[in-house]
């Protein structure tokens, strides 16, 4: 086989490693021991057929996480939070991060319904949802987690927010109507092309009225059913004084079946129940696969819960009492546990830790914390213990505030009027009066026979079809072919004002760099020692630790090095034996440059001693992203205002703006002042972009008119934003701003034919030379060419 | 041809049926998640097939 990646997540297997798997008679290679677990796990389970369906490689396996954060859910009182019941079921949502193909939710369903304790699983492989319900006297929480965990797959439990169940609701209602409007138009046509063959071969008078008929009946439905949101949307505009899209539709879907109608009741003219239907079912086809879209987009970031702390650990006495993290009280002692979050704003009572404070002030050093330092909610204490005083309850915490503030922002995010509303606003009025003049014009001078009829072809005729449907169909075909670069859009509407935008506002922290150390460069002391073994020997004696300087190192893991007795010494760095090749220890310490004991060493982060000999220093820095400085050379280009706008105030923000330019830098903000930046910058008319990771961001993402979240980023981000880049490369923004153009040209494009088109044929219509056949016909012809103009979209 | 006064009818009472199939399937939840209902009847082969479907396998991708 020439494939050579990991037989699991089909990732690039790292030299001088060595996990293997006999799987079915063939040898298998894996990059990770995380991999080959869940590998293991999966074969012995007698579920390889998941190999064989699978139809995206899985991702990369962590080893199973921590153990007593799952063993946390198991409290009574947090169950009680996250479950419902039901007679002896429990029953829990949990949302699961790795799903890539629908073989995963048939694994994972296999997996949970070996265990006789549970009573159902359902997994939904688009929204990465699952919902469990068991029996919770025989079966942990813990238990359900650590087992779908075994598979390689992180779940946690989830909460859905009042908009989603709104959404899956409506989700049903558009199938419902989808099938009625689609159904009836196959029954219709057919039925029309009896009619079509009976107008050329003849046909007897009774028969064409039965077909009517059948006709009339299968499209009432359509109407009356189908075509209610429709008619529901033109009302309300209509009650409010105002013209939408979807009064056009709901008139001509009305008229045209009430004028068929009459002719079907009278025996006179001509029908057009086929038109009805197919128009309907078209116009219902786009709205379902746009609504399909943007609910992915939604479920794909929706977990509100990952971001609030679900559970925490009292201190009562000697004891640790598990409890639910939004019943603290001020007052109250926590335990934090290294990896942990912080659960409540607090003061530290005893320990010695690192906290990583990133997500709410976008800061990217660990804060050093000890007792009588003030700790915030949603933090994560990396390192040591901590006992913690509670201050106040987690909903009035400074994680809770900024949720707050950015619910306010919610309702201020600025409307533009989209400019096809507008033009159809123009059209209709027009459309209307000339088709009103027609008819006095024929029944009152010309022929009174003839004005019904003559109405008729000019409001058929100018049938908005091709008007509704230019700009739909060439969003929906812009939002799939986005979709497909990695790009999900939620809001619509950004579409239409990503080609006016003047100006951009990136964070830094997260955003513009990568959220995380990484190695600037190193320095070798000792030539008796190879660098990359040096480096390796540091990644391996660094996995013993949790601190985020450790995962700087993890590129240079290899498994030839072999060490022992590694002791990690909080908020300093670690020590271990290393056996050498030649089967001889030396003691070996990485850590600060205080805890090496080494002088002259400001700079380095980190340094490593053998037998107290410095050989290695390595300084570390949080490095942009590859792709930055191209992507912000060609957002100049365009001529965009560009801003930083971050919440850290270290001197890495000068350096960024030395290297990069920016025509404005705002550092050390707090949520609140990030919001009032780009209140201003759209207080001064600009259309603003912003992109950005951290919850500190988000309030900021309502203000804008667009916002930006990375794949990177935290759910509360990606759940606000109007946009998710699903892969973590900036150039994606390049390409969004690109494609928004694109589809507009097309808009642009649909409406100048459908405009033309009206104005040829209506001068004709209304003096009376289009009979109706032909003014459907030019209909039909200006609908297909602007649907055909639109999927031009989803050509690579 | 007035065989067509029943046959349609008949037409219409299948259509109607399988329109009443189509929202109990519907209401459900059987719709919520396609991928996952296509891929399922790949999934429930018997185990002494598996020698054959090996043949065709595909690598990971």
């Amino acid at each position: 086989m020439s494939y050579s990646g990991c037989f699991h997540c089909n990732e690039v297997i790292p030299k001088g490693s060595d996990f293997s798997l006999d799987i079915e008679q063939e040898q298998r290679l894996f990059c990770c021991p995380g991999c080959l677990a869940v590998a293991e796990t999966i074969i012995d389970q007698g579920l390889g057929d998941y190999y064989k369906f699978r139809t995206a490689p899985a991702s990369k396996a962590q080893l199973v996480p921590d153990q007593l954060q799952l063993v946390s859910y198991d409290s009574a009182e947090v169950l009680a939070d996250l479950t419902q019941n039901k007679n002896d079921q429990t029953q829990i949502e949990l949302s699961i991060s790795g799903i890539s193909c629908a073989a995963c939710a048939w694994l994972i369903e296999k997996q949970l319904k070996k265990d006789p304790a549970v009573y159902s699983v359902s997994v939904n492989s688009s929204t990465a949802r699952c919902s469990v319900s068991w029996d919770v006297k025989q079966l942990k929480l813990s238990d359900i987690l650590t087992s779908i965990s075994q598979l390689g797959y992180q779940a946690a439990p989830f909460m859905a927010d009042q908009e989603e169940a709104v959404q899956q609701a409506e989700l049903r209602r558009f199938l419902k109507r989808l099938a009625v409007s689609g159904i009836m138009s196959m029954q219709v046509m057919m039925l029309a092309f009896g009619l079509y063959f009976g107008e050329y071969t003849g046909i007897e008078p009774q028969f064409e009225g039965y077909l009517r008929w059948i006709s009339l009946l299968l499209t009432t439905p359509v109407v009356f059913y189908s075509a209610k949101p429709f008619t529901l949307s033109a009302w309300r505009a209509i009650k409010g004084r105002e013209l939408n899209m979807d009064v056009p539709v709901t008139l001509a879907v009305f008229y045209t079946f009430i004028a068929s109608a009459y002719a079907t009741l009278f025996g006179i003219g001509e029908v057009y129940f086929e038109s009805v239907c197919m128009f309907v079912f078209l116009l219902q086809l786009g709205k379902f696969f746009e609504f399909r879209a943007r609910a992915q987009a939604r479920a794909a970031t929706g977990n509100l819960l990952k971001i609030m702390p679900v559970s925490a650990r009292l201190v009562q006495g000697d004891e640790l009492i598990p409890t639910s993290a939004r019943r603290l009280e001020a007052g109250q002692v926590i335990l934090v546990q290294a990896g942990e979050t912080i659960a409540a704003d607090g003061v530290v009572l005893s320990g010695e830790s690192s906290v990583d404070e990133s997500m709410l002030t976008g800061e990217y050093k660990a804060v050093s914390k000890a007792s009588g330092d003030t700790v915030m909610a949603g933090s994560i204490n990396h390192d040591g213990v901590l006992k913690v005083t509670v201050h106040q309850a987690l909903a009035s915490s400074r994680l809770g505030q900024i949720i707050n503030l950015q619910q306010q922002t919610l309702n201020q995010k600025p409307q533009i009027v989209e400019k096809t509303t507008q033009l159809a606003r123009f059209f209709i009025q027009r459309l209307l009066i000339i088709a009103l003049g027609t008819f006095l014009a024929w029944y009152f001078w010309l022929d009174q026979e003839r004005a019904f009829w003559v109405t008729l072809s000019v409001l058929v005729a100018t049938c908005p079809c091709a008007l509704t449907l230019a700009t739909p169909t060439a969003i929906t075909c812009a939002l799939a072919r986005l979709n497909r670069k990695g790009i999900l859009i939620k809001n619509q509407q950004v579409l239409e004002i990503l080609p006016q935008l003047t100006s951009v506002f990136l964070d830094k922290t997260g955003s513009l760099t990568q959220g995380r150390f990484s190695i600037l460069r190193s320095e070798l002391h000792q030539s008796a020692y190879e660098e990359a073994r040096l480096l390796a020997l540091i990644a391996r004696i660094e996995t013993y630790s949790e601190h985020p300087i450790a995962r700087a190192f993890s590129s240079y893991l290899s498994t030839e090095i072999k060490v022992e007795q590694v002791q990690v010494h909080v908020g300093s760095g670690l020590s271990a034996l290393w056996r050498q090749d030649d089967g001889s220890s030396v003691d070996v310490k990485v850590g600060s440059a205080a805890f090496c004991a080494v002088q002259d060493q400001t700079a380095a982060a980190v340094c490593c001693t053998i037998n107290t000999q410095l050989v290695l220093s390595v300084e570390l820095s949080d490095a942009l992203r590859p792709e930055v400085p191209a992507l912000i050379s060609a957002l100049k280009q365009r001529g965009l205002t560009l801003s930083m706008l971050t919440g850290d105030s270290s001197a890495q923000v000068e350096e960024v703006q030395h290297q990069l330019q920016f025509d404005q830098v705002f550092k050390g903000c707090s949520p609140e002042q990030k919001v009032e930046h780009i209140q201003q910058a759209v207080a001064q008319g600009d259309k603003v972009l912003m992109l950005g990771d951290g919850i500190n961001d988000s309030p900021c993402f309502h203000a804008a008119h667009v916002s930006v979240a990375l794949d990177s980023g935290t759910d509360l981000s990606k759940n606000q934003a109007d946009v998710v880049l699903l892969h973590n490369d900036l150039h994606l923004v390049q390409q969004l701003i690109e494609g928004a153009v694109l589809a507009q040209r097309i808009v642009k494009q649909n409406l100048w034919w459908a405009v033309g088109y009206n104005l040829v044929i209506i001068p004709l219509a209304v003096a009376g030379f289009v009979s109706p056949y032909i003014a459907v016909i030019g209909m039909s012809f200006s609908s297909i060419l602007v649907v055909s103009n639109s999927l031009r979209l989803l050509k690579p | 041809m007035s065989i067509i006064y029943v046959l349609i009818p008949i037409a219409i009472l299948f259509v109607c049926i399988g329109l009443g199939i189509f929202f109990w399937a519907v209401r459900s939840r059987q719709f919520d998640d396609l991928n996952k209902e296509g891929m399922s009847i790949l999934f429930e082969e018997k185990k002494q097939n598996s020698a054959q479907t090996d043949k065709d396998k595909q690598p990971p991708q």
